[in-house]
């Protein structure tokens, strides 16, 4: 699979250790924007482990503080487009660092929606009833997969969510 | 008395200096919508709980699902976080996503942070979005342009000093990535001939110097010996002939280093007796009788004025 992250020339990165690389892409929406990405190539956020997923993520925020002490942006946005309708453009998982100010012409708001108490009330049975699961994840986290392993029965009802939305979005994938 | 108002206000301004952080962050936190839904006052529909956040439903979302992780203690923007917590939040927000794809059947996800006023950001209090996304459903859309290489360079020597003072790395692993170049390795120890030539020459050799370039063969030392050519006396330790008539002061110097190095050699023994001239003009006559054959490397005593140098590098130098 042809990856553009994966194949970046030199030039493009700002830094990189063993696991993660900070470039500045040639795309973007506004200039000065940075993106983060795990050197390892996973398509989407979920294949992303926690450790690795976490320090992504503190990386990103000391690339928006550095944003913030030598572009002069008055803020930053921390985005993670994940999956082809997210606006995903490259099949390699990758934080964005947008700086921002307040003329610019960029708008990042969306149409807020009106949901009533009933449709609440729905979602939030509809999301919990996956709720113990992602509990357990949380948690699992910090005890490390050993521990999961134990409970067999978790790990199959993971590892299906999981491979049933993987093959799509890898079929997805352009 | 209103001398006395500026010193009231001299220490009120004081009292505040001392007390705003905490006053200010109770003020906000009294202030925070956010911060009375974690502690309970505002009921909202709670996703996941632990001890260091919560995830809510977002009551005006841009998507069905949109969810909203917070910290339970009260920080405005990114920076204030310290980083175990938002280690935790990346995580959680990752299975958030998760439970999202899982539950809601949707194709994708954005997560989003808006960090400071000019980001869209409308609380203050700390959030990430997690927000379910389907195709064209136009909830957020950014349009990307193409960056000018120009700009690209501008703004990596603009973030990098600073990204790796944050990112504590040192400045020896800066360097690391400029290509070292060892200029003083040392070239291998070569011969120099010519292929009629008897003898083989060091490179800074009179007669080496004197070998036309279209003549001239370069050899290893093991190629050298292999070759049937004789090494030149500068191999073997004896000292080159001087290339010209020697006068005065640089004379009895060369006739110094002449002399022991004719000890060494057998066959021009016989002249270390005789005076320094002597041996001049004899080195100088029998060189063009041994080479004969060696045109090429012939010497020829046409540097009068270089004379007044006793060292043999300068002498080879010459040449060039």
């Amino acid at each position: 699979m042809n990856c553009e992250y994966c194949e970046l020339r030199k030039s493009a990165i700002l830094y990189e250790d063993k696991d993660v690389a900070v470039i500045v892409k040639d795309t973007a929406v506004t200039s000065g924007q940075i993106t983060v990405l795990p050197k390892q190539h996973f398509t989407i956020l979920e294949m992303v482990p926690n450790e690795l997923m976490e320090k992504c993520f503190l990386v990103a925020n000391k690339v928006s503080m550095a944003i913030f002490e030598s572009v002069g942006s008055q803020g930053t946005n921390i985005m993670i487009q994940n999956g082809l309708s997210a606006g995903q453009t490259v099949p390699h998982f990758a934080i964005e660092v947008v700086p921002r100010r307040e003329e610019d012409s960029l708008n990042f708001q969306w149409q807020p929606k009106q949901l009533s108490e009933p449709e609440l009330e729905s979602l939030l049975s509809q999301l919990s009833e996956v709720k113990v699961n992602l509990k357990e994840k949380a948690e699992a986290k910090d005890k490390k997969e050993i521990k999961v392993k134990d409970e067999n029965t978790e790990i199959i009802v993971e590892k299906e969510g999981k491979k049933n939305y993987l093959l799509k979005s890898i079929r997805r994938t352009p | 008395m209103p001398q006395m108002t500026p010193e009231q206000q001299k220490a009120l301004q004081e009292k505040l200096k001392n007390m705003s952080p905490e006053e200010l962050q109770e003020f906000q936190k009294q202030q925070c919508i956010f911060c009375q839904i974690i502690s309970g006052k505002v009921p909202a529909k709670k996703v996941y709980e632990d001890d260091q956040c919560i995830a809510i439903l977002d009551i005006n979302p841009a998507a069905k699902g949109h969810l909203l992780l917070l910290p339970k203690e009260h920080y405005a923007i990114m920076p204030q976080i310290p980083e175990p917590i938002l280690a935790h939040l990346s995580v959680v927000s990752k299975h958030l996503s998760q439970l999202l794809l899982k539950s809601l059947k949707v194709d994708g996800t954005t997560i989003f942070v808006a960090n400071g006023l000019a980001a869209g950001q409308k609380a203050q209090h700390f959030m990430i979005h997690i927000i379910p996304r389907k195709e064209d459903d136009n909830a957020l859309q950014f349009e990307e342009k193409v960056i000018s290489k120009e700009i690209q360079d501008k703004v990596k020597v603009a973030v990098e000093n600073k990204l790796y003072q944050l990112l504590e790395v040192k400045k020896e692993s800066i360097q690391l990535k400029l290509p070292q170049e060892d200029y003083f390795e040392e070239k291998p120890e070569f011969f120099i001939t010519s292929e009629n030539a008897k003898r083989y020459h060091k490179e800074k050799c009179a007669f080496a110097q004197n070998i036309n370039s279209e003549h001239r063969i370069e050899m290893t030392p093991e190629q050298a010996a292999n070759s049937g050519k004789k090494p030149c006396t500068c191999i073997t330790g004896e000292k080159i002939p001087l290339p010209a008539k020697t006068k005065t002061e640089s004379e009895l110097d060369d006739s110094k280093n002449n002399k022991p190095a004719k000890k060494i050699s057998p066959a021009k023994s016989t002249h270390s007796t005789k005076s320094a001239k002597s041996t001049k003009k004899n080195s100088k006559s029998k060189v063009p009788q041994k080479e004969e054959e060696e045109p090429e490397e012939e010497f020829e005593p046409d540097q009068e004025d270089t004379n007044k140098n006793v060292n043999l590098d300068d002498i080879a130098n010459l040449f060039r």
